[in-house]
């Protein structure tokens, strides 16, 4: 990183936008089965609910390859602050035009690659919804809450994250950092992976019992329960993961803590075992932890 | 509970005894896979512990004296009064000899039969230990907590228990959950063609161990019963976990209180998600399963 540069200060995670060439497919499983609310459907795009945002996932007809995640800055000079600092580091910087944020539901956005290629844009006023969010199926979501980040380095990716992009890191499970940008534990996982992409977009739920429900309710439906039900030692968070259309992760979890003293806080290290990613014993099946 | 009486007339389920056709077995199941204490071998019974308590389980040879549950009487005084009201109400009961005692560590007691045939002895001071419970692995059991009794004769029963002063805190179809203290339950009683203990319940100290014991059996190869799950009625978390000989020993947390306004029993349909609010289900325990379940 050279020069002096103002760091980005995402303050949230917004949505994350997926390609699939079966829209159908992935409505019937976002309803059916991990229980978000339709906000819209158009011809080629499917808004989904999870919480009090208008949207938090859109499914848009296309390549499933094309996996986008928002990140939510303070404002539009902030944006601009933004832009010039990647361009200053020598990223290549899309300005979303007014069509592209319309179909995104925000004032503004920025769209650019981190140094593993994941396809990450930057969003001001992200539109909020003057409806409840009410759920398809009683899974218990509260809301979306963070994404699993595939990474060819995670050293240097994590050098991105935190020092142009304000995150801090939480824990680290061997090499692997949980990183937060603001007072949840974390919001951006890395994950050791050969290419870009999302592995993981995490829901919150309501209670354990919400996790253990699921994890019959799913079972019973057949949909590929890949890890858990568990529970995190380093977030203490309880958890569930299945695998969705196109091959997509989703996790549920409850309990995540929250940084008590931002000022304080050490990372803890965590060796690179499998009581690290979960307490209770389960064996991840049918999906890679990261760094193998 | 007290029947006008300023003192309960029983206060817990203080122990379970098992009658099994291999006791050395079957006590290598409880201590090295289920995970209470060893403590004792005296009179061909072998002894575990839970909790504060000398002892919460033992294992005995299949014999006339083998199986029963141990329910703690407040004081001997206490004791008198249940032997006069179970004769009253028709049951069989007989004072227990000097070895009967000392064969389940207590003081005195009163060796009662339920209507379906199950063995309920009534004690008064039951041993207690001054070390504290080691457990031979990190179960994270933290006492007994409880059993569930099959029922022949469910309205005769509920009778039996009702002489001692349990109240039914609801209904799952005809299983009863009894109140003896301020607990939801502490005994079930589940509907059955046959008598004898369905399950004997272990507190453990939250979801991590429920969950932690339940891949621990996965791991080990050891049957779950059904579980992880959690009753909607008592909002208990449970393990049923097959133990030696068919019966089931149990991993719970959880279980609502019950103090202050008394409230009817709860009646709720003898279905799936009354037994079970997670999902979990049965698959070969007829007790423990809903028709159509």
């Amino acid at each position: 990183m050279k020069g002096r540069y103002d760091m980005i200060q995402l303050k949230d995670v917004s949505y994350v936008r997926l390609g699939s060439p079966d829209l159908e497919s992935a409505e019937s499983f976002a309803t059916a089965c991990l229980g978000l609310q339709i906000a819209e459907r158009g011809r080629k795009d499917l808004y989904l609910r999870s919480d009090e945002r208008s949207h938090t996932l859109c499914y848009s007809e296309g390549d499933p390859n094309d996996q986008t995640v928002g990140f939510e800055v303070e404002d539009e000079a902030s944006l601009q602050e933004a832009a010039a600092t990647l361009e200053q580091l020598g990223r290549a910087v899309h300005a979303g035009t007014t069509q592209e944020a319309e179909q995104r539901k925000v004032r503004a956005f920025i769209g650019f690659r981190d140094p593993t290629g994941n396809h990450i844009e930057l969003v001001v006023r992200p539109e909020r919804s003057g409806r409840r969010y009410f759920a398809s199926r009683d899974a218990g979501i509260t809301g979306f809450s963070h994404i699993g980040l595939n990474s060819t380095d995670p050293a240097r990716d994590e050098r991105f994250w935190t020092q142009v992009c304000n995150a801090r890191v939480s824990d680290r499970i061997g090499d692997i950092p949980l990183m937060r940008v603001n007072a949840i534990h974390h919001t951006i996982a890395l994950v050791r992976a050969p290419k870009a992409g999302i592995q993981h977009i995490n829901h919150q739920v309501e209670s354990s019992d919400d996790v253990l429900r699921s994890y019959y309710f799913l079972n019973a439906r057949r949909v590929p329960i890949v890890f858990g039900p568990g529970r995190h030692p380093t977030s203490g968070a309880r958890f569930l993961y299945f695998k969705g259309p196109d091959g997509m992760i989703f996790e549920y979890s409850v309990g995540v803590d929250e940084i008590e003293d931002e000022a304080t806080h050490r990372p803890r290290q965590f060796g690179f075992e499998p009581t690290s990613f979960c307490m209770w014993g389960a064996k991840p099946a049918g999906m890679t932890l990261p760094n193998n | 509970m007290n029947n006008g009486r300023a003192t309960p007339l029983i206060t817990s389920v203080c122990y379970v005894r098992l009658a099994v056709s291999e006791p050395s077995a079957s006590a290598r199941f409880v201590s090295d896979i289920f995970g209470l204490q060893r403590v004792a071998d005296q009179d061909g019974e072998i002894a575990f512990r839970s909790d504060d308590r000398f002892r919460t389980v033992s294992l005995g040879p299949d014999s006339a004296d083998g199986a029963s549950v141990g329910i703690e009487a407040w004081d001997d005084a206490a004791l008198e009064e249940i032997g006069r009201r179970l004769r009253e109400n028709g049951f069989a009961v007989k004072e227990a000899s000097v070895s009967d005692c000392r064969r389940r560590y207590v003081q005195s007691a009163l060796l009662a039969e339920d209507a379906s045939g199950n063995r309920i002895d009534l004690v008064v001071r039951p041993t207690r230990s001054g070390r504290r419970y080691f457990p031979p692995r990190d179960a994270g059991i933290v006492a007994f907590h409880g059993v569930g009794l099959r029922t022949i004769e469910p309205a005769r029963d509920l009778a039996f228990w009702r002489a001692l002063g349990a109240e039914v805190s609801d209904w799952v179809g005809d299983i009863a959950y009894l109140r003896i203290d301020g607990l939801h339950h502490r005994i079930a009683l589940y509907p059955s063609q046959r008598n004898g203990l369905l399950y004997a319940a272990f507190e453990v100290e939250a979801l991590d161990q429920i969950m932690q014991n339940s891949y621990f059996m996965q791991e080990s190869q050891i049957r779950i019963v059904q579980g992880p799950g959690r009753e909607p009625a008592s909002r208990q978390m449970f393990l049923h976990v097959a133990g030696p000989d068919g019966t089931i020993f149990s991993y719970v947390n959880g279980m609502a209180e019950i103090d202050g306004k008394p409230r009817p029993a709860r009646q709720f349909p003898l279905a799936a998600n009354s037994l079970c609010d997670w999902g979990s289900e049965s698959k070969d325990v007829p007790e423990l399963r809903a028709p159509g379940g």
